[in-house]
């Protein structure tokens, strides 16, 4: 089994949604926009190892101090090359990101994030961005948003129907979301009338899809314009679900994607990889070709 | 002085004269439920209307729709048009300063009636969007989110979109044209320009509170009859509204520009109001003089 995931390794991996790693300063900022809708006192003063908001549920979460990072962009490339990771999707919303796509055009891809609240504004901002970069995914947090947006709301529509005339993939996590907020949201369910309404629409779920993962290779199984993505799940605790999936029909369709640096550390996931009961041929799929087929990347 | 007829009149709903019309309205008998509606009625809304036109084949139904258009001083008349080729589109080709068009969307098209309304857009030349919520099959209603793409393009293309809005005459259930559903789509898009049709009966006293709220929203008086104009419409144009409401007809669906324009003259519009629910409301929102 590690002959054929050394081998597959080998080959190159993608990551589909990897951060910049910012101070511990930082992030706590950029988390603000969760805690403000949550109404636990952990969550809203970050304590009790909440200063990440789902950090109830990780360990060893990876963490800089202010002034340790003096270019996270160089830092990134060597994190990547120590483990192998040839191509990576990143924001492009922020300088960083931007430079980290300028410098190593084939090493990493562009995304932005998207808030279907601002209307029109959201609708203009990825025809902007698709003008400007080779945009290959637009992300969202539908349980995140302020208000909270319902993966099947309409003000999700026009979003969809934008992402299909650019031609970009949608990733969006779903399943119940770590932080204390209500699940709603990204009830699997939903998935359903959107792969049903926009057929064209390439759709990658993220974060687990957790506790509703049969109803996620049911649907997948129906459409086939929906994906399954690994993010912010170590190996260990991949669905059964999904690994059986990917071993029998969802060969193509389930990709891995890392949670780096927001929760899990490269040396943790590519412990646990060699450990997933992915059959041989699944190896290659799972660890790159799904994922450039999903988003569009060049595959060498 | 009262009805001007200096004014070039713009007409936001009219199309050309068509002898059998008895398969026109197909489209809608799918979810026609009474008898009445399915066997005998030429027209499902004939209930309502008397006289209702009863045209000869023309040779010529371009040139027939503009001699009874220079009677009636319309100057422009906004008519369906959906393909290159089309009657629509000969007509605003052949007339660019008589004729605009309008393109009805599908929102159950889901993506292919976006991309129809763009190819309108760039190869047809449309000026407007058209939806008839209550019709369409399943019905959509206006705050539908398969309509949300299609109003998101016309704000792109910075075209306006033309909705029927109140109950439907056809006895069809009235639920997608509620007046109450525009409060969202006005809320969500700001930048799209609304236009009623069809009256927005009996709602039409929250037509004109919504209009109050919403910069972006309009009124059109199609197919009713100049002396059925909702009395909350004429005072909102008489007072606040006068940049709001719209003169459009219904020939020949419904009315005949004889029939309209005898009763038009008896509407109690201020001398103010007279071209800009006449003209000039719709050459802004249609943007007719570009």
């Amino acid at each position: 089994m590690t002959a054929a995931f050394d081998a597959a390794r080998a080959g190159g991996v993608v990551d589909t949604a990897v951060g910049m790693p910012k101070s511990r300063e930082e992030m706590y900022e950029f988390y603000g926009f969760i805690r403000k809708q949550t109404r636990d006192t952990a969550s809203r003063e970050g304590e009790g190892g909440l200063e990440f908001p789902a950090g109830y549920m990780f360990k060893d979460v990876p963490k800089w101090e202010a002034g340790e990072l003096d270019d996270p962009v160089a830092f990134l490339v060597a994190e990547l090359d120590r483990h192998g990771i040839t191509q990576a999707i990143v924001s492009v919303e922020d300088e960083a990101g931007q430079r980290a796509v300028r410098e190593h055009p084939d090493r990493f891809f562009a995304s932005i994030g998207i808030d279907p609240n601002d209307g029109m504004d959201a609708v203009r901002k990825i025809a902007r961005y698709a003008k400007e970069w080779d945009l290959k995914a637009v992300g969202a947090f539908p349980a995140g948003l302020y208000p909270q947006v319902a993966l099947n709301d309409k003000k999700f529509f026009p979003i969809y129907a934008k992402c299909i005339e650019v031609d970009v993939t949608f990733a969006s996590t779903v399943g119940i979301p770590g932080p204390r907020i209500p699940f709603a949201p990204q009830h699997v369910e939903m998935l359903d009338e959107i792969c049903w309404f926009f057929p064209e629409l390439r759709f990658v779920t993220r974060h687990g899809c957790e506790p509703w993962t049969a109803l996620a290779v049911k649907l997948m199984l129906k459409w086939p314009n929906l994906y399954y993505s690994t993010t912010a799940f170590a190996p260990k605790h991949y669905p059964k679900d999904i690994v059986n999936y990917a071993n029998t029909r969802g060969a193509d369709k389930v990709m891995f994607s890392g949670y780096f640096p927001a929760g899990l550390t490269y040396d943790r996931q590519f412990a646990e990889l060699p450990e997933v009961a992915f059959r041989d041929n699944v190896w290659p799929k799972f660890l790159r070709e799904n994922a450039q087929r999903a988003f569009k990347l060049p595959s060498a | 002085m009262g009805m001007p007829s200096d004014v070039g009149i713009i007409d936001l709903m009219i199309g050309f004269p068509v002898a059998d019309r008895r398969h026109h309205y197909d489209f809608l008998r799918s979810q026609l439920h009474d008898k009445e509606s399915l066997e005998d009625f030429e027209f499902p809304v004939q209930y309502m209307f008397k006289d209702v036109p009863k045209v000869e084949e023309k040779s010529d139904p371009v040139a027939y729709l503009l001699e009874l258009m220079d009677r009636y001083n319309i100057e422009k008349g906004m008519v369906g048009a959906s393909e290159v080729g089309d009657a629509g589109y000969r007509a605003m080709k052949d007339h660019p300063d008589r004729f605009f068009g309008s393109f009805q969307v599908d929102p159950n098209a889901g993506m292919d009636g976006v991309r129809d309304l763009v190819r309108a857009y760039e190869e047809v030349g449309i000026k407007a969007a058209t939806a008839f919520p209550a019709g369409l099959n399943p019905q959509v209603a206006i705050n539908d989110k398969r309509f949300y793409p299609l109003y998101a393009k016309c704000v792109e293309l910075d075209i306006p979109i033309c909705v029927c809005a109140g109950v439907p005459g056809p006895r069809v259930p009235m639920a997608p044209q509620r007046v109450e559903l525009i409060d969202e789509v006005c809320w969500y898009f700001p930048e799209l320009k609304f236009v009623t049709r069809h009256g927005c009966e009996p709602w039409a006293d929250l037509a004109v509170k919504l209009m109050l709220k919403w910069p972006n929203l309009y009124y059109s008086t199609s197919a009713f009859a100049p002396k059925h104009y909702p009395k909350d419409i004429v005072n909102y144009a008489n007072t606040r509204g006068a940049d709001k409401i719209m003169y459009a007809g219904y020939f020949p669906m419904g009315l005949s520009l004889e029939r309209i324009f005898t009763d038009m003259p008896a509407v109690p519009f201020r001398d103010h109001v007279w071209p800009k629910f006449l003209r000039e409301n719709a050459v802004r929102v249609f943007k007719l003089d570009e």
